[in-house]
């Protein structure tokens, strides 16, 4: 009991907690840093990632994959997708004539990847879109492809779209190599851990 | 000494009561609050809190929207918390549709909203000692934070708004990079809690400013319909993980912890061990995970057709087409109340469906609006300063406040 008054005594006088706290101020003072310098530093973003949009290009026919059913825009919770179609004159089949994205209402939500049936759009790993203009946030088919061109072609794309793309016939079933927690080293760390 | 008099006629010094508007653009409270504080020199005579400069219609925009359409709405409610809120609501919709999600997916649930809790209780911790003076407590939980929203990122591509859940399910299966980051994490995180602690537990500004502040006793927190750590900080055990388990709470072990005088401080420490909770959640949870499907099998009604299959089935075509314009046809008609325990409170979705792909009405219980409207009995009495810890203590988020 009067050990208990002393020490409290002695930690008033002497400001142990601060003196403390400021122990760990100076420790952490010398461990690394934390921060990222932003512009100068870029952090990659990780596969998967929902930055601004882009439209496919099939690499087979160079031109985009669109198959122009407008379920992208059906499912928008923002309703910034505007599709306008027109008929092949040649094939006679409906073909995409103007698709824009109003970036500026977009929430990142990538309800348009999962709902297009034929992954003709995509969510690319662009972060950096801010611009001085509205203009320059209204994306047209082109700048769209141009996305795709910049940010996703090639091997970056289809493996987005076996991962991403979901769901998948993998969503419903246990597959083989399917995550879960491997006990490291079992034994030492963790007895001691569960022990308690 | 006679001269010294200042008012030799006797006069009287007069004062008066002046009013003082905080907010909304004031950087401690947290987000649009717009109080306007009746002030008898440095005492809070009376205290009226304004809300609704964050008001979306969130409830209206969800009656014109699909369920899934409706689900990244409720990302911007608490937005330092969306998974839990997309997981309040996906469980809600399941109920309503009398669907189950599979264990795997639970289980993934489960972890995603502990994480969000402790990113969100570490935000709060940071802020709210922010507010109240104490600088580097701030600097250090933004570190923790950073890893959970990696985490995050590395799951469902975004850091804040994540839209994860599905109805049914979740979006897409976790990585094994991610299991074992976050395991990682769970090892750390009890030493870095002690960390935030050597900072503030027992500085003695901190002490002054926090115990015996804001105090509501056990009964009056009942009625005010408080919920959360603002409620178990006066004590009442009640918590919608135990009391109505969802996902997998009820095959985790955790303890909920309580407070004793209801005041700043109580609060502040029934946080501090909700987090150490949380971590044991998530532990658990990774430790028990099973492999399996991570959408509901059995749900065909209700969730997305596989990819594969659909230039493959007539059937899966058609009812990927009616599922993202229409909504699930099939919706039983009715209406159900669902809450979750999300990092504010409890969070609880009231859906009345008349039967059609959209909610006929889409009610949200919003921990954070009844939180608010306590604000005034705690700081009415007291000084204007410890209005800050107040509107700390209560953990609020406008953006769910105002919907
Ligand atoms: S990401 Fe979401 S909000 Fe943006 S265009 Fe796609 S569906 Fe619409
Ligand atoms: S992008 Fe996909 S969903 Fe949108 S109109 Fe084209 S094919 Fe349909």
């Amino acid at each position: 009991m009067i050990n208990k008054k002393i020490k409290k005594i002695i930690d008033t006088i002497f400001f142990t907690e601060i003196i403390r706290g400021m122990a760990l101020t100076l420790k952490s003072f010398f461990s690394p840093a934390v921060t990222i310098q932003y512009p100068e530093e870029k952090r990659q973003p990780f596969p998967g990632f929902r930055g601004q949009h882009a439209f496919v290009r099939d690499e087979a026919t160079g031109k985009e994959k669109c198959i122009a059913c407008g379920l992208c825009g059906a499912v928008c919770p923002s309703k910034c997708i505007y599709i306008y179609t027109k008929e092949d004159p040649e094939t006679r089949k409906k073909v995409i004539d103007r698709y824009e994205i109003e970036l500026l209402r977009c929430v990142y939500c990538a309800l348009c990847v999962e709902a297009c049936p034929v992954g003709a759009v995509v969510l690319t790993e662009n972060y950096e879109y801010s611009e001085y203009t509205r203009d320059a946030l209204y994306m047209t088919k082109e700048k769209l492809m141009d996305n795709w061109d910049r940010f996703m072609a090639g091997e970056k794309g289809r493996e987005y779209f076996k991962k991403f793309w979901t769901p998948g016939k993998d969503s419903f079933r246990a597959y083989p190599g399917q995550p879960v927690f491997k006990r490291q080293g079992a034994g030492n760390k963790e007895a001691g851990a569960e022990g308690k | 000494m006679g001269e010294l008099e200042i008012e030799p006629e006797g006069k009287e010094i007069k004062t008066k009561e002046i009013s003082l508007s905080m907010g909304p653009q004031h950087p401690a409270t947290h987000g649009v609050l717009r109080l306007v504080l009746e002030l008898d020199g440095e005492t809070v005579v009376k205290c009226t809190p304004h809300v609704g400069y964050l008001h979306r219609g969130v409830e209206k925009l969800g009656e014109n929207r699909t369920y899934l359409s409706a689900l990244p709405l409720t990302d911007r409610l608490d937005y330092i918390s969306s998974m839990s809120n997309n997981v309040g609501y996906v469980n809600a919709v399941e109920k309503l549709f009398g669907i189950e999600a599979p264990e795997r997916a639970k289980y993934i649930r489960t972890i995603m909203s502990e994480m969000t809790r402790i990113s969100s209780h570490i935000i709060w911790l940071g802020t709210h000692a922010l507010d109240i003076g104490a600088m580097t407590v701030f600097l250090y939980s933004f570190r923790e934070r950073e890893w959970l929203l990696d985490l995050f990122e590395m799951t469902c591509g975004a850091r804040l708004t994540a839209s994860y859940p599905r109805i049914g399910g979740v979006r897409n299966d976790i990585s094994q990079q991610f299991l074992d980051s976050l395991y990682e994490f769970t090892q750390q995180f009890p030493g870095r809690l002690d960390e935030y602690e050597t900072l503030i537990d027992k500085n003695r500004i901190w002490l002054k400013r926090t115990k015996g502040i804001g105090v509501i006793s056990a009964a009056e927190a009942i009625n005010w319909g408080l919920t959360g750590a603002t409620l178990r900080g006066s004590g009442v055990n009640y918590d919608v993980r135990k009391a109505f388990p969802y996902d997998s709470y009820d095959k985790v072990e955790f303890d909920v912890p309580l407070g004793v005088h209801g005041d700043v401080y109580d609060r502040y420490r029934c946080r501090m061990e909700e987090l150490r909770q949380s971590n044991r959640i998530i532990k658990q949870c990774i430790e028990q995970l099973p492999p399996g499907p991570i959408l509901s099998p059995d749900a065909a009604k209700f969730v997305l057709p596989p990819k594969e299959d659909l230039f493959k089935s007539m059937e899966s075509l058609i009812h990927h087409f009616v599922l993202m314009t229409k909504g699930p046809l099939t919706a039983p008609p009715g209406e159900i109340y669902s809450a979750s325990e999300v990092p504010k409170g409890e969070l609880g979705f009231y859906i009345v469906s008349d039967g059609t792909g959209t909610p006929y009405r889409m009610r949200v219980r919003a921990p954070s609006f009844v939180h608010a409207s306590v604000l005034p009995r705690l700081c009415e009495g007291g000084l204007i300063a410890d209005v800050i810890a107040n509107i700390g203590t209560i953990d609020i988020v406008l953006g769910e406040c105002d919907r």
